[in-house]
């Protein structure tokens, strides 16, 4: 597809102007909301870490403590079997660090003791579980803040036992201090963890197992207080899938069916946008992150952006998983990207604009220069005028086309001139329908139709029916220039057929698709015709010469022939007078030498028959005896009809003689016997002769050859047949036999009244 | 009837028509006599022998009608029978004009050529009693004075004036004169009357 030059410097410049002012706008703004996004990250990685630190910070205490009242016991530092003491020390320790929600040893004699804080009535309670054989006492005691007891009691009631609880048994396995996971303490229905540390004796055998509680909703706390972006949230999930700090606690909780709670697992929290960005985490049913990663994810419409963090120790297997909304981050920017756009377009379509007053200045001169290019062309303009002020290049290609344009019109106008007034037919024709594009007066002469008329009728049209065909064949030489000739028969106005000779040539564009054909026409009736008469003629010539050379060499034949001849017929008569001296006149040798005399003068008799034919001196009219000359003919056609099985049989009357060219005669004669042979050996009949008759008609003598073949049929015209159907012998045309008879003065017909074979009959002028 | 003392001559240049001719002829009682050209001919011709020419037309150096010129130009009275083997509508119609007995194509029948050498005898006889007469008038009329010879020319010359007052008024003598003439006359000449003297000049004069 082809644009104008104008339209491709306008959309150039327009369209450069507005890809460039896009790609600013876009690149920036790419980039700086990539800046952002970077912050983003990194800012929920500091949370991560932050939330990491504060953990380890709140925890940390109550390893100290628990490890710290395991090494006193340990060291009989503090009598493990002294309760009295031992819940002082523990409610110590419980009281050095706030988040401890209780601190306790269990022993393996089952003996307990137990210091937590409460609800009230008092900010501290303890119980103690004394065992003694198989006696066991609890005592409930409330205390204030200085260790003062409030009030106690027993409890009767109570079954607890810490050698069964879970804490008891892991530390004892693990022969170490062992975290357990986060549970809902059932007092305080608070989230919360406890370690163990176990007490080992001198032997090394476990003595009891030290224990401290934390409330670890502070550290859910912490994270409402962490700022993220506008509405960022961090929370920390378990190894097995629990979400154990959330900014809103009550999330964390979910009742069992017992009435007691447990965590809610990240793939159920009622924070929808967590489960959505880290629900998968819980998949395989432990979470293990093991290293930081970075995700953006959306989630209801909105983009955001996540951060999840490995767990923070092999006792501690947190996940630190933080989200924000990417829109807390990138919020202002998208506010004005939109401004920043109109911006853009608004430059774009002016810089377009002037784009486009630009190219319109530039294309004018290439415009002018078009548009008088196309008025030369079309002949409304002068070449010689001066040319538009235009650019170098164009002044010169202005000068060329100037020059190509002259010589196109000469050579146009030449061209037109020679179609016009050529002495042939000229016609310039669609190759592929045939339709007519332009005639010349010659050609309307030839077919006898107006240039008007042929312009509304294709080549088909004109063509004989029995000559179709004009159309070349376009696709056997695709590639390479092609002409094409023809001698057709065609069709005039006035219906009379003419034969024409055409000579042509396809014309292709660039693409070698025919544009058209142009041809010249003759009309070569008037040559085919002559053509014809001379071939005719040339044929008639040739027969001739055959049998005026077969003439001569039967003359010359003659001649050699009669030299033995005479000798043998003279050595017989001889031998005959010899013969008769010595035998009886019936004995057999003079038999046989009057049968080699008659033969003998047989072969003389035919000779001379020949000869007859090639007598020199003869061309002219003379009277001879027509049975002669027929006895003659039928002895020189003898071996022939022999030959082929065929008989003759000749009568007549007494004749005069006739007036005539006695050798011409004697070659139609000659020329019907041997026609006639060859019909009936090809008959097949068993009845084969021929009959001759020659009578006296008036002033004529008929002779009449009759044989007993198929007959000849009557569709053909024998007569005006160019030539006779056998190429050998002497024989002559049909035709040329009548020409002969009829220069003579005399007839020769076919007599149809024949039954059965062919009778032919000829007369010749009596002398 | 043929006299022996004739011969048949065979002219021409095909050795085995030479051989077969005479041989048939030969055996039909003719002396044959062969010759190969004209010229073997000519150089043993004996003019006053009687005989019979069978010319072949048709032959290398001398053609037959040439031969057959040579003998009129000569004075030759030979009869000529011609055998051709391509007989010629002109050639024919100039030897029969020179006196040819007949022009016969090759192969003839022997009859034929018998017969024509029978009727060639014939004539040749007739001529040469014909001739004989004719020298005998001659010899008679050369001893006649010239007086007497101019007298019987006139008598000739005009028979309805042949008494002696005519021819004693033409030649201006007187009748006695010419009776004694006459009566010499008809003395040297072996004759009786006038009659018998214009048909003696007429002999004599014939060639």
């Amino acid at each position: 597809m082809k644009f104008s030059l104008g339209l491709w410097l306008a959309m150039c410049l327009a369209g450069l102007q507005f890809v460039t002012v896009t790609i600013i706008v876009s690149s920036s703004y790419v980039s700086s909301e990539r800046v952002l996004l970077d912050h983003a990250r990194s800012l929920l990685s500091d949370v991560a870490a932050n939330t990491i630190a504060h953990s380890k910070g709140f925890l940390d205490p109550a390893r100290g403590a628990a490890e710290l009242a395991a090494r006193l016991a340990q060291h009989k530092i503090v009598a493990s079997d002294n309760s009295q003491l031992l819940e002082r020390l523990l409610f110590q320790q419980l009281q050095s660090a706030p988040q401890f929600a209780g601190v306790f040893y269990g022993d393996q004699g089952g003996n307990f003791v137990y210091v937590r804080r409460s609800e009230g009535p008092t900010p501290f309670a303890s119980k103690i579980i004394a065992r003694d054989q198989d006696e066991r006492q609890t005592n409930l005691i409330w205390r204030a803040n200085d260790y003062e007891i409030v009030t106690q009691q027993p409890d009767p009631n109570d079954t607890y036992d810490p050698r069964t609880r879970p804490w008891y048994q892991s530390a004892e396995r693990q022969e170490g201090s062992i975290w357990t996971n986060p549970y809902i303490f059932f007092t305080s229905q608070s989230p919360g963890i406890t370690i163990a540390a176990p007490v080992f004796q001198d032997n090394e055998a476990l003595q009891g197992v030290v224990g401290v509680d934390i409330e670890i909703s502070a550290i859910s706390d912490f994270l409402a207080d962490l700022k993220i972006g506008e509405s960022g949230v961090a929370l920390i999930i378990n190894r097995n899938g629990d979400v154990i700090a959330h900014p809103q606690q009550d999330l964390l909780k979910a009742a069992n069916d017992d009435g007691t709670f447990r965590f809610v697992g990240i793939d159920e929290i009622g924070d929808l946008v967590a489960r959505e960005a880290f629900g998968h985490l819980a998949d395989r049913g432990e979470v293990n992150v093991t290293q930081q990663l970075s995700t953006e994810f959306t989630y209801d419409g909105a983009d955001y952006v996540s951060t999840v963090v490995p767990v923070i120790s092999e006792e501690l297997p947190w996940t630190i998983a933080v989200y924000a909304p990417k829109e807390d981050f990138v919020g202002a920017l998208t506010a004005s990207r939109t401004q920043e756009i109109w911006i853009a377009a608004l430059i774009a379509v002016l810089t377009g604009l002037v784009g486009l007053m630009i190219a319109n200045q530039i294309h004018k001169p290439v415009r002018a220069f078009a548009v008088r290019a196309a008025l030369i062309s079309q002949g409304e303009l002068d070449p010689s005028e001066p040319t538009p002020k235009t650019y170098r290049e164009l002044d010169r290609a202005n000068d060329a086309l100037t020059n190509e344009i002259l010589q196109r019109k000469n050579s146009e106008r030449e061209y037109g001139l020679t179609f016009d007034l050529a002495s042939r037919g000229m016609v310039q024709f669609d190759p592929e329908t045939g339709r007519f594009l332009r005639t010349n007066p010659k050609f309307s002469e030839i077919l006898g139709y107006s240039e008007n008329e042929l312009l509304t009728k294709t080549t088909t049209d004109l063509t004989h029916p029995d000559d179709p065909g004009l159309l070349p064949d376009l696709h056997k030489h695709a590639g390479e220039e092609q002409t094409f000739s023809a001698e057709k028969r065609c069709i005039r106005k006035d219906g009379e057929p003419i034969w024409v000779s055409i000579n042509g040539i396809v014309v292709r564009d660039d693409q070698d698709k025919p544009l058209h054909a142009v041809a010249t026409v003759d009309d070569i009736t008037q040559n085919m015709h002559a053509e014809a008469q001379i071939r005719k003629l040339s044929r008639d010539l040739s027969h001739l010469a055959r049998g005026e050379m077969l003439g001569q060499m039967a003359a010359g034949l003659a001649h050699e022939l009669n030299q033995p001849l005479t000798a043998i017929t003279q050595n017989v008569d001889a031998a005959l007078i010899t013969a008769e001296d010595e035998f009886d006149e019936n004995h057999e040798i003079i038999q046989i030498l009057k049968d080699l005399d008659m033969q003998s003068h047989r072969a003389g008799d035919i000779i001379k028959a020949l000869r007859g034919f090639a007598r020199k001196g003869e061309e002219w009219k003379s009277p001879f005896d027509i049975k002669e000359l027929i006895s003659q003919s039928l002895r020189l056609v003898q071996a022939e009809a022999s030959e082929h099985g065929v008989k003759f049989s000749f009568t007549s009357d007494d004749l005069p003689d006739v007036l005539g060219i006695r050798v011409q005669i004697a070659q139609v004669i000659v020329n019907l016997l041997r026609n006639a042979i060859d019909a009936i050996s090809e008959s097949g009949d068993n009845q084969k002769k021929v009959t001759l008759n020659a009578v006296r008609i008036d002033n004529c003598i008929q002779v009449s050859v009759e044989d007993t073949g198929p007959g000849i049929d009557p569709n053909i015209d024998l007569f005006t047949q160019f030539e006779t159907s056998k190429s050998d012998g002497m024989g002559l045309g049909l035709s040329i036999c009548r020409s002969i008879v009829e220069a003579g003065g005399g007839s020769m017909w076919l007599d149809e009244s024949t039954e059965k074979g062919a009778r032919f009959c000829f007369t010749v002028p009596v002398a | 009837m043929v006299p022996t003392e004739t011969t048949v001559y065979i002219i021409d240049d095909d050795d085995d028509i030479r051989s077969s001719l005479s041989r048939a002829l030969g055996k039909r009682g003719f002396q044959v006599a062969t010759f190969d050209s004209a010229a073997a001919f000519l150089n043993v011709c004996d003019p006053e022998k009687p005989g019979c020419i069978i010319l072949d037309q048709g032959m290398p150096g001398m053609t037959g009608l040439e031969l057959q010129q040579e003998l009129v130009t000569k004075r030759v009275d030979l009869p000529v029978i011609f055998i051709t083997g391509h007989g010629g509508v002109p050639e024919s119609v100039q030897a029969m004009k020179a006196g040819a007995i007949d022009f016969l194509e090759k192969p003839f029948r022997t009859d034929i050529l018998v017969e024509r050498i029978d009727a060639a005898f014939e004539g040749l006889f007739e001529n040469r009693k014909a001739s004989e007469k004719t020298r005998g008038a001659r010899r008679k009329l050369a001893s006649l004075t010239p007086r007497e010879k101019e007298i019987v020319d006139m008598m000739v010359a005009d028979p309805s004036k042949t008494s002696s007052k005519d021819l004693a008024r033409s030649l201006d003598i007187s009748p006695r004169t010419v009776e004694h003439h006459r009566a010499r006359i008809l003395e040297k000449l072996q004759i009786k009357s006038v009659v018998e003297l214009i048909d003696l000049a007429i002999v004599a004069n014939s060639s």
